[in-house]
């Protein structure tokens, strides 16, 4: 297919024009690279991190990993395009060299730097990086970088590090910068880790120059925009029958059932899991007959998102009759339909 | 006395500095060796604080989250503390489904770790190119093998995980653990995608990894010719990270059948994959929980020493005298213990080992491999081994574990059980680091007590009551004599020596270059001319020293931070706060 305006053009005139345009599938994700002629260089900051987030970006299947570090190359020069100029989990360097790569980072060409993020920022003390509180490193190197990424839920939110009794002040990056007055856009990409397919697509669209359209918590809508439970779950039309699974485990006569019992918090998730899934796209949470965490939300891991096995408070009734009642063979889909757009207003709830 | 930091080491889970004080060494032809090392973790979060209060199911998925490395062995060693805590004995098919995604868990770790993270230093220091990363791109790949193991690697882990991912929902942090079993149902379909991931994946592991385990004990010989030029004395892997000489384990992989009988009594499990036990000087003794104490004296808390994790209690105090870490120091029967792969098979299998390579579809026989362990203290060289014998044993069984578990269709994959008011437990299993213990206390149906005790801890404890280093400080240090333990810090750079151990390697292409070191230099320089000076410190005495066999002993034991740090304090900040 031949278009006349370049792909780059293409795609710019389509966010220009509101629509987000991000790479999501393999063949444009291949070709943003391929155009992307210069070297990018990228920074990768851990925080208060489990590492986690890294390996998970190592599980991306669609293009894999060993494809964007070796064959995504720089024109003739047989460089990787997206070597990591930094990054501890497997940087080949230690010590002060791997310090000073930061510094040949931060003064790397123009427009060119992204910034990579994963854990949470902490108050002063409880988080190092030779010799360098990783608070300083984080104004430092968001200062002159082009595009900030914030790779799972604890650098988007604060996360499982920022859990409610944490005695650290555990927070995402952009609510760190806006403290200290750092005005940039950060682009945030949680889940609990981050999924690997919406840092590939990010860093793809960035080098094309689309910057992804955000919801109102950073998040981009192609991935986050729409919600697990009445939008996305495969296993909504049991909750509309009134199937259960009761016990963690113990599956109905039916053979499954919605795990809004067993404390599916689905409804307050706007990700999309079930339709992407995770490990190229084997599984995930639910199909294994686990609860949903809604690790894609700011309040988690508290607030409604936990516990984590115990059922949401308060989703509303289906014209006042518990969803039981319509299982019992009254289904009225369009009624079904209205009531959970209703809770899904209810529950979302629009900060900042 | 001259001193230098490496700070921060990569290629590690989490934030880690050492600090090394050296000394010119008449032994070893005046070369510098480590006389004194400090190791130092920069990184809290507080996992056992935040615990407190919330419904103790929650702690399988959030304890996963300490390390997402090793998440799975956090998961199940919290799942087991559970199931004896609820009084929830799990059904044969989720001891099963369990081990499946455990054992799926250590293939991906421990090859992330024999090639990802250790594989850069081994490939160099041996001139095995296929270990090295693929420095030189595809096209070095193509015509030098140079990097081909490494990469070829990356999708392996990949395969690996997604077999936990169909059993766990999703790798990292799986999702289907659940007190008294699991949440996923056994299907042909879930076993024979499974089985369809497993059989490349064991072929790599077979055929590759273990031959890659043959190509480094050889190439170890060439090593102690260059040592023996320089030093004058035969250093190999097996003589350098020589550590103390006890090591422990709790076991793994428990058998259905035997579950009851055998694995719940955690002084027993000798019927399971990898056996519990204590390990000394040659010795075997059952292992025996009570043994466990966390001494304080060197450590930064003023709370009691010598408790046992059940009644474990944490009180952070800064300027305790006398102190250097955040890490207590755990000791088993008053000793320090070494944990990880070569403690399980030490446990399990004594000094020498077998292991089988009988192809699991075609049948074919691709020859066993043996290895007696070269110093029973414990060296780089025996652990690294050690490692590729867990992944062998464990690809092996995923396979019996998978075909035993047809048998278990229509079987409950859960022995559920309310949260109980009142309980505690106890969740002893081994991390692919090593032994992992989680204890939990239960008080008014919420969490009043959560306490872990990580392999990493154990390896990098700080000195005890007696003032006994821990194994990784004995590991680093050359404290007794170099010929025991050599480490040593060249001033020559990584190309020198690799120009030492091969020579006469030569390549055609980019370009004609003769020896490994100035192909190796070439290669790295083309990225960035400051890789010429990979790995190398500055002294205090302004000379640049190299530090890779440091790095090389701290990476041996695949050190955890983000786990051993769960709840320790970074320098500079007081933490006021009491976990009982």
């Amino acid at each position: 297919m031949e278009l006349k305006l370049t792909r780059r053009d293409f795609l710019k005139s389509m966010t220009m024009v509101g629509i987000s345009a991000m790479l999501i599938n393999k063949a444009d994700i291949l070709k943003a690279l391929a155009q992307a002629k210069d070297y990018w260089h990228i920074c990768w900051l851990n925080g208060a991190s489990c590492s986690g987030c890294e390996v998970s970006f190592a599980q991306n299947a669609d293009p894999d990993i060993v494809e964007i570090l070796t064959s995504m190359t720089v024109g003739e020069s047989g460089l990787p395009i997206a070597l990591p100029d930094y990054m501890q989990v497997i940087h080949p360097t230690s010590g002060s060299l791997a310090m000073e790569f930061i510094e040949v980072w931060k003064k790397a060409s123009e427009k060119r730097k992204i910034l990579i993020v994963v854990g949470s920022v902490q108050n002063p003390g409880f988080c190092e990086i030779g010799g360098k509180d990783f608070r300083d490193l984080l104004i430092e190197t968001s200062k002159v970088a082009d595009y900030i990424i914030a790779f799972g839920s604890c650098s988007s939110f604060g996360g499982i590090p920022g859990a409610k009794g944490n005695v650290t002040g555990a927070k995402g990056v952009s609510d760190f910068l806006k403290e200290v007055g750092i005005r940039k856009t950060v682009i945030n990409l949680p889940r609990c880790p981050g999924h690997p397919d919406s840092l590939v697509s990010t860093l793809a669209s960035v080098m094309v120059g689309v910057i992804p359209m955000l919801d109102n918590y950073g998040r981009p809508v192609d991935f986050f925009g729409m919600n697990m439970h009445s939008e996305l779950c495969p296993y909504r039309p049991f909750y509309d029958r009134g199937i259960f699974i009761t016990k963690p485990g113990e599956y109905p006569t039916s053979g499954d059932g919605c795990r809004y019992k067993i404390g599916c918090k689905g409804p307050i998730a706007y990700t999309d899991c079930a339709l992407r899934k995770w490990n190229n796209r084997v599984s995930y949470c639910l199909e294994v007959g686990a609860p949903c965490l809604s690790c894609s939300e700011k309040e988690f891991p508290d607030g409604d998102t936990s516990p984590f096995w115990k059922e949401l408070p308060g989703l509303p009734l289906i014209l006042n009759a518990p969803v039981e009642v319509w299982g019992s063979g009254l289904v009225a889909a369009a009624a079904a339909g209205c009531a959970i757009h209703f809770a899904r207003k209810k529950i979302k709830k629009k900060e900042e | 006395m001259p001193e230098f930091s490496i700070d921060p080491i990569t290629r590690i889970e989490g934030h880690l500095g050492i600090k090394l004080k050296i000394e010119r060494s008449p032994a070893l032809k005046n070369e510098y060796i480590v006389t004194e090392s400090k190791v130092s973790g920069h990184m809290f979060r507080g996992f056992e604080i935040f615990l407190k209060g919330r419904d103790p199911r929650d702690a399988v998925y959030i304890v996963q989250r300490i390390c997402g490395v090793c998440p799975t062995p956090h998961g199940m060693a919290s799942v087991l503390a559970l199931d004896e805590a609820f009084g929830a004995i799990p059904p044969p098919a989720a001891i099963l489904i369990r081990n499946i995604i455990e054992g799926s868990s250590y293939l991906y770790d421990h090859l992330l770790h024999f090639y990802t993270l250790m594989g850069p230093e081994l490939g160099i220091l041996t001139a095995h190119l296929p270990m090295v990363p693929p420095v030189l791109g595809k096209e070095g790949i193509k015509r030098l093998n140079l990097g081909s193991h490494y990469s070829s690697n990356l999708r392996y882990i990949r395969i690996a995980n997604e077999i936990q991912a169909i059993w766990g929902g999703k790798f990292p942090h799986v999702a289907s653990l659940h007190p008294g079993g699991v949440t996923v149902k056994p299907t042909l379909d879930k076993i024979s995608l499974s089985i369809a991931r497993l059989v490349p994946l064991w072929e790599f592991i077979a055929l590759v990894t273990m031959e890659d385990v043959k190509i480094l004990l050889s190439r170890n010989e060439r090593i102690k010719d260059v040592t023996e030029n320089i030093l004058g004395l035969r250093v190999g892997l097996e003589n350098i990270g020589v550590g103390v000489g006890n090591f422990l384990a709790y076991g793994l992989f428990p058998e259905p059948e035997d579950y009851e009988s055998d694995w719940l009594d955690p002084s027993k499990r000798r019927r399971s994959l990898f056996h519990s036990g204590f390990w000394s000087k040659g010795s075997f003794s059952p292992f025996d929980e009570r043994k466990i104490r966390e001494d304080v004296k060197n450590s930064y808390y003023d709370s009691p020493s010598g408790l046992h994790p059940s009644v474990g209690v944490t009180s952070p105090k800064k300027d305790k005298p006398g102190a250097y870490s955040w890490l207590k120091a755990p000791r088993y029967d008053g000793e320090p213990a070494e944990v990880g792969p070569l403690a399980r098979m030490l446990v399990t299998f004594g000094r020498r080992w077998k292991v089988e390579r009988i192809h699991p579809i075609t049948g074919e026989d691709y020859g066993a491999v043996e290895y007696e362990v070269r110093n029973p203290n414990g060296s780089v060289l025996d652990r690294v081994v050690a490692r590729a014998f867990n992944l062998m044993l464990i690809a092996n069984s995923l396979f019996e574990w998978l075909l035993d578990l047809k048998n278990y269709l229509d079987k409950p994959v859960i022995n559920y059980k309310d949260v109980p008011v009142t309980a505690s437990g106890r969740g002893l299993w081994d991390a692919p680091r090593g032994a992992l213990g989680h204890w939990i206390t239960i008080k008014g149906g919420r969490i009043e007590r959560y306490q872990c005790v990580v392999p990493s801890t154990w390896n990098w404890s700080p000195r005890d009551d007696r003032d006994v280093p821990g194994p990784g400080e004995i590991a680093l240090t050359s404290r007794f004599k170099p010929e025991l333990n050599a480490v040593w810090i060249p001033t020559m750079s990584v190309p020198d020596i690799a120009n030492a151990v091969a020579p006469d390697l030569e390549i055609e292409w980019p370009a004609k270059i003769k020896g490994w070191g100035n192909i190796l230099g070439s290669a790295l320089t083309r990225i960035n001319p400051k890789y010429a000076r990979i790995n190398m410190e500055t002294a205090t005495t302004r000379e640049f020293v190299n530090s890779t066999i440091p790095l090389m002993i701290a990476r041996s034991f695949d050190p955890c931070l983000a786990c051993a740090v769960h709840l320790i304090t970074p320098s500079g900040k007081e933490l006021v706060v009491e976990v009982r």
